[in-house]
């Protein structure tokens, strides 16, 4: 028989009880509908959760500690730093350097009446060409450069806010101005335009004999603050890893301070390493770990959030599956019923030659055709119960915080969407319901195949 | 010519409760190629076990049928419908047409099966019908159809194939004298014209006589084997085939 009568032939049977087909269906899409819903609210929780990590900080970035002063951990020194840069899938891969001997401070103005203290900590410095791959957005200016203009000029970003931290030194009150609103509702700006107004780092003196350096900054930009990438990006000053080096050594050696063999040698003690795609942060960290360093990153909590997320999800197919194995059983009772009622009829295609195999392929695409459509349909209406729920479910649950559906939900992201439903779900859905629907059919098929031609035929 | 059918040392025993009854006790039987063939016998002789062993419906308790080469007692369920699809044609009692389908979808039934495209198995059970006369009940389902008009579809079904054997289980025995003369009829011109082996159950005596011959079955045995002068070999062999055959079971 051919493949084309077969299936014309399960269609005619099918329609020809279209009151028990319908509602066989109909089981099938609350079946799908509900595990296809269940589903989607546990890919929702993932989206909200993932959401809620990236804005507490960079996913795909590592941070690297060397604060030991054992030979047992090998120096995060720019070799090694290279070496990390050469582990796969690493984009980015460069010191975090603090001149914390620098004793210093930025001054402009008129006879130096603004100032701003730099100590050891209010400098950052990288490798600039690592600026731009960290996914920093500028607010102005461009990205800072490795070249140099002279010793005595140095090139320099600030973070978005870092200009407000001029004082007057002049007055005693108001000698500050804030970035954000003040009583009479204005955000005043800072005291120095940083592009216009002359900048000076000055050295601090120690004794009267020091000799104060003074070295001209230029500031190339002015970052956005994004304190999830970079905390510099706030009130910090960004310059060149190299730069930071020589100024510090410079001021060192005017101010008599002699560094320890031990403390030269020492190497940074942080690094910055980001990873082409979430998914490797865990496979090149435990890399870096290997190399001795202690590490961290989002990626241990997003495995634990995860798993937690993992486990809701579970329970909630769980139950969508409880939903399509009943769905099921009335396969299998449909299709058992169809039996009985066409034993005559099977029997009389079987003394007429057709071949065993054929009925039995028959009942099966019945079953499969009652699970397609099933599951056609479920996911279809799954996508409008999704709509729904999305957009009525919030204002459920804001009334019965702390409810049933409120705890249940709890993960969710406030006021974001509570169901999703991705394509490689609708198609799950599908195939999983026709796919039920083939097992279904398989018990009664069997049953179809070995009736006896003969009884069947005797049969009034 | 080598029969077509030939069966050896029949038996069919069936267990109900601790008794067994012997349906078929021993039977010996030869069929020629093309002979219209009557089984005959009262009702719990064992004839329509006989029709069913032969026909490959029931698997025997001894002995074995062959049909052609083929020992049907032998095969597997699936072997002997594949057997049936291309060599043997059904005619039922209560007609047994599918009701959802049309008459010319019930004739072109076995075509399907064979895998025939539609256009052609149509074609094939359109000219079927014509010739029985039911050209114009092409597009009938079976409940619109008298009881005769049903009985020329199953007949025009069995005969669309061209099957080597058909098997006729009580064909008239649900219609009236008038339609029955005529059922046979058809069936015997059919027969004829395609030279193909008919056998046909019924327990009605008389009509046995429009037979080529008629065996008659009693207590699971040949009571009688008698070639009428329908037979295309009656003019040589007159009345001699009992005697040979009643020396064979000895």
């Amino acid at each position: 028989m051919k493949t084309f009568d077969l299936m014309r032939l399960c269609l005619d049977n099918l329609s020809r009880r279209k009151g028990r087909t319908i509602l066989t269906v109909i089981g099938v899409v609350v079946g799908t509908c509900f595990i296809v819903l269940m589903i989607s609210l546990g890919v929702a929780m993932d989206i909200s959760q993932q959401q809620m990590l990236e804005s507490m900080g960079d996913l795909s970035t590592i941070r690297v500690y060397n604060y030991s002063n054992t030979d047992a951990v090998p120096k995060l020194n720019d070799e090694m730093i290279a070496k990390i840069k050469a582990i796969p899938h690493v984009t980015v891969s460069s010191p975090v350097y603090q001149p914390q001997n620098l004793q210093a401070m930025l001054v402009g103005g008129k006879k130096d009446r603004y100032q701003m203290y730099l100590g050891g900590w209010g400098i950052t410095a990288m490798y600039p060409e690592a600026l731009d791959a960290m996914g920093l957005t500028l607010q102005s200016g461009e990205f800072l450069t490795a070249e140099e203009k002279n010793a005595k000029t140095i090139k320099v970003m600030f973070g978005q806010n870092a200009a407000y931290q001029f004082s007057d030194s002049r007055s005693k009150r108001n000698n500050y101005r804030d970035p954000y609103p003040d009583q009479y509702g204005n955000i005043l700006d800072p005291f120095l335009d940083v592009y216009k107004d002359k900048i000076q780092l000055k050295t601090q003196k120690n004794g009267d004999n020091d000799k104060q350096l003074v070295y001209d900054l230029e500031i190339t930009g002015v970052f956005v603050e994004d304190w999830a990438k970079a905390d510099f990006t706030g009130y910090g000053v960004f310059m060149d890893i190299s730069t930071a080096k020589r100024l510090e050594s410079e001021y060192m050696k005017a101010a008599g301070i002699k560094q320890t063999e031990t403390e030269k040698n020492k190497g940074y003690t942080q690094a910055y390493v980001k990873v082409d795609s979430i998914d490797k942060v865990t496979e090149v960290e435990q890399q870096i770990k290997d190399l001795g360093y202690e590490t961290s990153s989002m990626e241990s909590w997003r495995e634990s959030m995860q798993e937690s997320a993992k486990t809701v999800q579970i329970i909630l197919g769980t139950i969508g599956a409880v939903a399509l194995l009943v769905a099921a059983i009335n396969i299998i009772n449909t299709m058992t019923m169809a039996i009985y009622e066409r034993t005559k009829e099977i029997g009389v295609m079987k003394v007429l030659g057709c071949e065993l195999g054929q009925i039995r392929k028959m009942f099966l695409i019945e079953a499969g055709v009652i699970g397609f459509i099933g599951g056609f349909l479920g996911v279809g209406f799954s996508y409008f119960t999704s709509w729904l729920i999305n957009a009525f479910g919030p204002m459920l649950m804001g009334s019965s915080e702390g409810g049933m559906l409120g705890s249940v939900m709890g993960g969710l992201g406030q006021g974001g969407t509570i169901s999703v439903i991705p394509p490689w779900l609708a198609i799950l859905g599908l195939t999983f319901a026709t796919l039920v629907g083939v097992l279904s059919g398989i018990m009664p098929a069997n049953r179809a195949m070995r009736i006896s031609a003969l009884e069947a035929i005797r049969q009034q | 010519m080598p029969p077509i059918i030939r069966v050896e040392n029949l038996k069919k025993i069936y267990r109900i409760g601790n008794e067994k009854v012997k349906a078929l006790n021993g039977i010996n039987l030869e069929i020629e190629r093309g002979e219209f063939v009557c089984i005959v016998g009262a009702s719990g002789s064992g004839k329509s076990t006989l029709l069913n062993q032969l026909a490959g419906l029931e698997k025997p308790s001894k002995g074995n049928v062959y049909i052609g080469k083929s020992n049907i007692s032998q095969m597997t369920e699936k072997q002997l419908a594949l057997f049936r699809q291309k060599y043997l044609g059904f005619i039922f009692q209560s007609y047994n047409l599918l009701p959802a389908l049309t008459a010319a979808e019930n004739v072109a039934l076995p075509l399907m099966f064979k895998g025939i495209n539609k256009k052609t198995r149509l074609a094939a059970a359109k000219v079927q019908l014509e010739k029985i006369g039911l050209g114009e009940r092409l597009g009938h389902k079976p409940t619109e159809m008298s009881g005769g008009q049903q009985q020329r579809v199953g007949i025009a079904r069995a005969f669309v194939a061209k099957p080597k054997v058909i098997f006729a289980d009580e064909p008239t025995g649900n219609l009236d004298s008038k339609t029955t003369d005529q059922v046979l009829q058809m069936m015997m011109q059919l027969a004829r014209e395609e030279n193909i082996t008919f056998v046909m159950v019924t327990h009605e005596r008389d009509l046995a006589a429009y037979a080529d011959r008629i065996i008659t079955i009693k207590d699971g045995q040949v009571l009688s084997d008698v070639k009428t002068q329908n037979h295309p070999t009656a003019q040589r062999e007159q009345d001699n085939t009992i005697h040979t055959e009643e020396k064979k079971e000895q």
